[in-house]
C-alpha cells in the first residue's frame, strides 16, 4: 500500500506539472503566441528548489505550505485512481467522498495559517479573498454531491463510480454536473474566478512572500491539488477509468474545457464571483437535487 | 469673462487665448482669490519658476487654466532671490501642495504655510538648490563621478550629423 | 578574475570572450545540471526606472514572447531570479532598486537596459543620476542602446542564458557578497548614513 501511495503522489505531480505545462502552452496559443516547453513547470519547480530561502517568520509561516501539502496529498489518497483496480487505490477503501470535502479545504486554511504569521498586506488580502470565495464554490459542490449520495445511496466514492456502468452521472444528472462543474472551474483558480492572486490587483497574493524552496512546495501542492480535484470530478461524473489512458484522455478534456474557459472569461471582483456561485450553480444543484 | 478681469487688472494678451498679469507678492493670495471667484480661471496648472540671475530676482509664472481649458492666464510674481519666500495657496488650490514642494527643493523659495517643504525627489540633498543658476552642474557631476572610459572620445556630431544630412540631400537631388 | 575599477567593464569583457578563464571545466556534473536548470527558468522583477520600463512589456507580448525562454515576470522580489534596471537611476531610484536587490534571494542577476545604466547615457552631466550602475550592483549583463530594441533584450536574455548555463563569469550575487564592502562602499558616498542596513545591523534588529 505504501508503494501504491508512493505511486500515486509521483503520478499526480507528474500529471499536475504536465497539465499545468498544457495550460501555458494553450493560453499562449490562443493569445497567438508559442508559449514555453511543456516540461517548463518542471524547470521553475525544480530550479526553485535550488534557491536558497533568506526570509524568516517564524515556524508558523514555514507550516502553512507543509499543511497545504499535507492536505493535497491526503485528498489525493483518499480518491482511488482507477474504476474497480486494486492498484493505485490509496486509502480510498477507508474513506468516503465527505472526508474528501473535508480536506479539500485544508488547503486554504494552511494557506491562511502561512499568509497570517507573515503579515504582508497582499497575502492577508489574497487569502481573505480566497476564503470568502470558498464558500460560493463550496454550496453547489457540497450540493451535487449530497444528490450523488442520495440517489446511490452510499457515500464511497468506489461505488458512486462503479453504478455509472449503464451511463454518466454527467449525463443522468445533468443539473448536478452543470453546479459542479461551475464550482469544480472556480477551485481550479483560472478565470473567472482567479479572485485569490489576482496579479493586477494584489501582486502574487498568498504566494507574495513564500520564496525560494517553499515557494516551490506550494506550486507542487497546487499541481497535485489540482491533479486531485480533477480525479474527483472524473470518479463522480464520468464514470473513472478502467485504464490509465481512459484516466489521462477524461482527465485532459475536463482540464482543457477549464483551460478554455479560463481564456475567455475576464476576472470577476470577491463580490461579483461569490454572488455569481451563489445564484447560478447553487441555483442549477438545488433543482438537480429536486429531481434525485 | 477675461473683460471683467481687465477693467480691474492690467491684462495683458501675449497670444491668442494667453493673458498675463504682472502682480506684487504681497498682493498674491488676495489677486488669485479674487480671480478665482470672479472669473472662470479656476484650475492652477502649473508654477513656472525663471531664475533671472543678472536682475537678482525669481519669476514665479502661476498659470491658471479655465474651466473649459480654452484660455490660460498667467499670474507673474517676481521675488528677490536672496529672501525669497512667498505665502502658500494651499488654501484655493490643493494641488499648490506638490508644485510648491518642488520649487522649494530645485529652488529654495520658503512658502509660508506649507509644512510639507521637506525632501521630495530629491534625498539627502546638501548642496545648494540645483535649479538656480550659481550650482554649476559640471563641476558637481566632475567631483562627484568618475566616468566610465570611453567617454572622452565623445565628440560632437552636431557637424557631421548636418553634413550627412546635406550630402543625402544633394544626392537626393542629383537624382 | 578583474577588479572593479576604472576598466572592470572592458576587462570583464575580455574573460567572457576568451575560453582559457571560463570556470566551465572545473564543475562537477551536478553543478552543471543545477545550472541549466536556472538558466532555463528566469523570473523576473522588472524594475521600471526610467524610459526603458517602456520597451519591457512588449517582450512578453505576441509578437516577442519571450516565455518560450522560459522567462516570466513576477510581482515580488522573494521569487524573482533577474532584477532588470531599465534606464537612468537617480539617487532616491537607485536606493529602492538596491532594496530590491537585497531582497531577492539568491542566485539572482542583474540586467542593466539602456545606456545611461552603463555610462549615464543622456543623462551624463545630470547632477542626480548615478553614472555607473556596477559602482552600486554587480551587473551580469549590460545592454546598450537608447533605448534597445526588445529584440535587443531577448538577445541580452539568451547570452545571460549562455553565460549561466555555460559558467563563464562568476555570477554578480557572488561578486557583491564577496565584495560587498566595495559596493556598500560606494553606496555610502552617495547616501550617507541613509544606506540600507547591514546584514549586522538586520540581525541585531531582530534580537531587540
Amino acid at each position: 500500500m505504501f508503494l501504491d501511495s508512493l505511486a500515486m503522489i509521483a503520478l499526480a505531480y507528474i500529471f499536475g506539472f504536465l497539465y499545468y505545462g498544457l495550460y501555458r502552452n494553450i493560453s499562449a496559443r490562443v493569445h497567438g503566441r508559442f508559449g514555453p516547453s511543456l516540461a517548463q513547470s518542471f524547470f521553475d519547480s525544480i530550479k526553485l528548489f535550488l534557491k536558497e530561502n533568506s526570509t524568516n517568520f517564524g515556524w508558523m509561516f514555514y507550516a502553512g505550505p507543509i499543511i497545504m501539502m499535507i492536505g493535497a496529498i491526503t485528498t489525493l489518497l483518499f480518491i482511488p485512481y482507477l474504476n474497480g483496480s486494486e492498484h493505485l487505490v490509496g486509502l480510498s477503501q477507508y474513506g468516503n467522498l465527505i472526508l474528501v470535502l473535508y480536506l479539500m479545504v485544508l488547503e486554504p486554511l494552511g494557506n491562511a495559517m502561512g499568509i497570517g504569521s507573515n503579515g504582508n498586506p497582499f497575502g492577508v488580502m489574497g487569502i481573505t479573498r480566497g476564503l470568502t470565495r470558498l464558500i460560493g464554490l463550496e454550496l453547489p459542490f457540497y450540493i451535487a454531491a449530497i444528490g450523488l449520495m442520495i440517489a446511490n445511496h452510499s457515500a464511497d466514492i468506489g461505488v458512486i463510480m462503479t453504478n455509472q456502468s449503464e451511463g454518466y452521472n454527467a449525463f443522468t444528472h445533468p443539473l448536478l454536473f452543470i453546479g459542479a462543474f461551475i464550482s469544480f472551474l472556480g477551485f481550479m483558480g483560472k478565470s473567472p474566478f482567479d479572485v485569490v492572486g489576482a496579479p493586477q490587483e494584489v501582486y502574487s497574493g498568498p504566494a507574495t512572500e513564500f520564496s525560494g524552496k517553499f515557494f516551490a512546495i506550494a506550486l507542487s501542492q497546487s499541481a497535485i491539488f489540482s491533479f486531485a480535484k480533477l480525479l474527483l470530478m472524473v470518479n463522480l461524473f464520468l464514470g473513472g477509468a478502467q485504464s490509465l489512458v481512459e484516466l489521462v484522455a477524461k482527465t485532459f478534456v475536463l482540464f482543457l474545457v477549464a483551460v478554455l474557459v479560463g481564456n475567455v472569461y475576464a476576472r470577476f471582483t470577491t463580490a461579483q464571483s461569490v454572488e455569481f456561485l451563489v445564484r447560478v450553480p447553487t441555483g442549477i444543484a438545488l433543482v438537480g437535487l429536486l429531481f434525485v | 469673462m477675461i473683460e471683467f478681469l481687465k477693467k480691474h487688472y492690467e491684462i495683458v494678451e501675449k497670444a491668442p487665448r494667453l493673458y498675463k498679469l504682472q502682480i506684487e507678492s504681497d498682493k498674491l493670495v488676495e489677486i488669485l482669490s479674487s480671480v478665482s471667484i470672479n472669473s472662470n480661471f479656476i484650475t492652477l496648472s502649473q508654477i513656472a519658476c525663471t531664475d533671472w540671475i543678472e536682475d537678482e530676482v525669481f519669476a514665479l509664472n502661476y498659470i491658471l487654466t479655465t474651466k473649459e481649458r480654452d484660455k490660460n492666464l498667467m499670474v507673474e510674481v517676481r521675488i528677490s532671490r536672496v529672501h525669497c519666500s512667498l505665502p502658500t495657496l494651499l488654501n484655493l488650490y490643493p494641488q499648490a501642495q506638490v508644485m510648491e514642494r518642488d520649487l522649494h527643493e530645485m529652488y529654495g523659495i520658503n512658502f509660508r504655510g506649507n509644512d510639507t517643504l521637506y525632501d521630495f525627489a530629491l534625498e539627502n540633498w546638501n548642496e545648494i538648490p540645483p535649479l538656480r543658476r550659481e550650482f554649476d552642474t559640471l563641476a558637481y557631476v566632475n567631483e562627484h563621478f568618475d566616468f566610465r572610459i570611453g567617454r572622452e572620445d565623445n565628440k560632437d556630431v552636431k557637424a557631421e550629423v548636418k553634413r550627412r544630412k546635406a550630402q543625402a540631400k544633394e544626392s537626393k537631388d542629383g537624382k | 578574475m578583474p577588479e572593479n575599477t576604472q576598466e572592470g567593464f572592458i576587462d570583464q569583457q575580455k574573460v567572457l570572450d576568451n575560453e582559457e578563464y571560463s570556470i566551465k571545466n572545473t564543475q562537477s556534473i551536478i553543478q552543471k545540471a543545477v545550472d541549466w536548470f536556472r538558466a532555463r527558468s528566469m523570473f523576473v522583477l522588472a524594475y521600471g526606472t526610467g524610459c526603458g520600463a517602456i520597451e519591457m512589456p512588449p517582450i512578453f507580448t505576441s509578437r516577442y514572447d519571450i516565455e518560450r525562454l522560459g522567462v516570466v515576470g513576477v510581482a515580488t522580489p522573494r521569487q524573482a531570479d533577474i532584477l532588470i534596471v531599465s534606464g537612468y537611476c537617480s539617487y532616491k531610484t537607485l536606493k529602492r532598486v538596491i532594496r530590491s536587490y537585497e531582497q531577492m534571494n539568491e542566485p539572482k542577476y542583474v540586467i542593466g537596459l539602456g545606456s545611461c545604466t552603463i555610462n549615464g547615457g543622456m543623462y551624463w552631466d545630470s547632477y542626480n543620476t548615478i553614472k555607473k550602475l556596477d559602482e552600486y550592483l554587480p551587473v551580469d549583463m549590460y545592454i546598450n542602446g537608447c533605448m534597445p530594441r526588445p529584440e535587443a533584450l531577448i538577445e541580452g536574455f539568451v547570452k545571460l542564458q549562455d553565460n549561466i548555463r555555460n559558467a563563464k563569469s562568476e555570477a554578480g550575487y557572488i561578486q557583491y557578497r564577496e565584495n560587498n564592502a566595495f559596493y556598500r562602499a560606494n553606496q555610502e558616498k552617495i547616501f550617507g548614513k541613509n544606506t540600507t542596513p547591514t546584514f549586522e545591523e538586520n540581525f541585531a534588529g531582530m534580537n531587540q
